[in-house]
């Protein structure tokens, strides 16, 4: 009996025990499944993940890609056209979304390279092309200037007229082959090759014009009232300048009408106006000429059209280097004026026209030579020692003038006194001219008018037609006799029985008279006072 | 006839002064023609700046036309023409010299003189 529960028990224990083995791994199974679905739908989830990913990469792989194209394709072409033409645009990325990213960079480094290398070489052809034109044109213009003596001489050695003619005319195709040649050289980067002595400016002026065929049509008016002259090393460089802008004056206008220039003297240098009534520049040329002018940038042959356009460029390499300025506006007459000024300070000098006369050719001076005092001076140094000589304005002056008649070959006049009496006009009549101021003629007449009580004696030798130049020691004794004249007046009125009688005003500046009188200013004070 | 000796290269050129043209309105011209400005120095404008000097260079007196053109350190070419523009206009004078040719010859006046003499003694 002892055996039945003892099976029982053991097959009961037994059987327990295999239950709670079985609750046991169910319970493990159960767990195990699930964190087994747990990691699938991970796996799952990561796999989708990758799989966009892939798709994200390949995309932008081929965004890159088409980005590089583009590159290659579109944005180095724009570079290199927009190096050659400033006005092109260079496009940008083709996707924005890289804007910023490390392939915006590389592709942006490539750019810069790209430019780099193309700039690099740009100048170093252009730089090679200058040199090859530099070589050959110092060349070609020595000879050519060797041609010119030799047609010079022969000019003065053969007088059939024939002959004569067809030398002439040689001599001008070569004056213009001479300044084509001259101006491709300076904008190679050359000096203008030939030195001259000191100038008068217009000669410069007439010469630039003898370089251009056309030149009949410029009409050359010399305003200038001292024998200007340009300094030796900035002849031949004013030369160019102004034939180039010459030469555009006669070249966009109509072969008819005149192109005026002006020589005019100013309070700082000497300008040369040419105005011209051709087609005009627009605004944007008149831009780039003025840019040009300036010769801040350095000159590109192949920025300069083809064939090279020279002539701003030429005029803004001499501007930089010597020192004039240039300028273009629109001109009154419709067409374009063009402005060369000429510093007076390191450029300009005044001629001894005895020593050295104008050229025939240059243009008469038409302005009063007694007058140019105070503008003189502001030329530098040669004021002082030059001046006396006071010569070809005054003279060339009154030829124009059509007076002068009984002159004989003196050419110099003595001074601005005779000013006001010689001068008729052609048609008789007398014509006023500037003069130095004469402080008699303010002096005398309120002197007499005004001052009775001081007695004639003191007015009458101040008249202004007695002495209108009087050196300081005259005009000392004038003073002194004035004002004795007045204390004798004064005297008069105190002592005599009428004392109502206003004492007789007295110039202020009486003391130390003489030094005064040297300005001119100081009589005019001293002539205020008795009108008080 | 040379120039005067210049100095440096010339800055005008010398077609400037004819506008290229050497051949003279006249051809009676020579380099010692004898240039004196005319009596009316009439007026000067409208004439150009090397008619002007040559105008007032010869108001001195009388100059051979070889002379002025030294003066205006011209060819003597193109100064013939400026001189015949301006004898065309009645402001210049040109007289031509007096050749040796046109003297009467040597011979002649000795005939003439001995002739003379010979009619005082006959």
């Amino acid at each position: 009996m002892t055996e039945i529960p003892v099976a029982l028990t053991v097959i009961l224990s037994v059987g327990t025990a295999a239950a709670v083995a079985l609750a046991l791994l169910l319970a493990r199974s159960t767990r195990e499944t699930r964190r087994l679905r747990q990691r699938s739908a991970a796996a799952d989830k990561d796999l989708q993940e990758a799989l966009r990913q892939q798709a994200a990469l390949a995309g932008r792989a081929q965004a890159t890609e088409a980005e590089v194209r583009h590159l290659a394709g579109a944005r180095i072409p724009d570079l290199t056209a927009a190096l050659a033409h400033p006005n092109v645009p260079v496009r940008g990325l083709l996707d924005p979304s890289f804007r910023g990213t490390e392939v915006d960079r590389a592709l942006t480094t490539v750019l810069e390279q790209v430019s780099d290398a193309v700039t690099k070489e740009r100048l170093r052809v252009d730089g090679a092309a200058q040199a090859a034109m530099r070589g050959a044109t110092t060349t070609i213009q020595a000879l050519l200037y060797q041609l010119q003596t030799r047609l010079q001489t022969m000019q003065e050695r053969y007088d059939d007229p024939f002959v004569a003619e067809d030398l002439l005319a040689a001599d001008f195709l070569n004056e213009q082959a001479l300044r084509r040649i001259q101006s491709t050289a300076i904008v190679c980067g050359a000096w203008p090759g030939l030195t001259r002595q000191n100038s008068h400016l217009g000669d410069i002026v007439v010469g630039a014009m003898s370089r251009l065929s056309g030149y009949e049509r410029v009409q050359v008016t010399n305003q200038l009232r001292d024998p200007v002259g340009v300094v030796a090393r900035a002849v031949e460089p004013a030369a160019v300048v102004l034939t180039e802008l010459l030469a555009n004056a006669l070249h966009y206008s109509h072969p008819e009408l005149p192109v005026a220039v002006t020589i005019q003297q100013g309070n700082r240098g000497a300008s040369v106006i040419i105005d011209d009534a051709g087609v005009g520049m627009h605004a944007e040329e008149m831009d780039r000429a003025q840019r040009m002018m300036a010769g801040q940038d350095s000159v590109l042959l192949t920025e300069l059209g083809d064939p090279p356009k020279t002539g701003f460029a030429t005029v803004g390499q001499l501007a930089k280097q010597y020192g004039f300025t240039a300028s273009v506006e629109p001109s009154p007459y419709g067409g374009v004026r063009a402005i060369v000024h000429i510093p007076g300070e390191p450029l300009l000098t005044l001629l001894d026209e005895e020593e050295q006369p104008m050229s025939p050719m240059a243009p008469v001076p038409r302005a009063s030579a007694s007058s140019a005092a105070p503008v003189a001076s502001a030329l530098p140094g040669h004021t002082a020692t030059q001046r006396p000589a006071q010569p070809e304005p005054a003279q060339a002056d009154t030829t124009q003038l059509g007076v002068g008649a009984g002159r004989t070959s003196e050419p110099t006049r003595p001074g601005p006194a005779d000013d006001p009496h010689d001068q008729l006009s052609e048609d008789g009549l007398p014509r006023r001219r500037r003069r130095r101021p004469v402080p008699y003629v303010a002096l005398g007449t309120p002197d007499e008018a005004s001052a009775p009580a001081s007695g004639g004696d003191s007015a009458a030798p101040a008249r202004p037609a007695e002495a209108p130049q009087a050196s300081p020691e005259e005009s000392a004794q004038r003073w002194a006799a004035f004002q004795r004249g007045t204390n004798s007046g004064r005297e008069a009125a105190e002592t005599g029985t009428h004392p109502q009688v206003p004492p007789a005003p007295s110039p202020a500046p009486d003391h130390g008279s003489a030094v005064h009188h040297d300005h001119y200013a100081d009589p005019r004070s001293a002539e205020g006072n008795p009108q008080e | 006839m040379t120039p005067p000796p210049r100095d440096g290269r010339r800055l005008v050129p010398a077609y400037l002064a004819t506008t290229g043209r050497a051949r003279p309105s006249r051809n009676t011209l020579d380099r010692l023609t004898v240039l004196h400005g005319a009596a009316d120095p009439s007026t000067v404008s409208g004439l150009r700046p090397e008619e002007i000097r040559l105008l007032e260079l010869l108001r001195g007196g009388a100059l051979s036309l070889a002379e002025a053109a030294a003066h205006l350190r011209l060819p003597v070419s193109v100064v013939k023409v400026l001189v015949a523009d301006l004898v065309d206009t009645g402001r210049l004078m040109a007289r031509a010299p007096i050749p040796d040719a046109e003297l009467p010859e040597r011979q002649i006046l000795e005939k003439v003189l001995n002739g003379l003499r010979t009619l005082k003694s006959s």
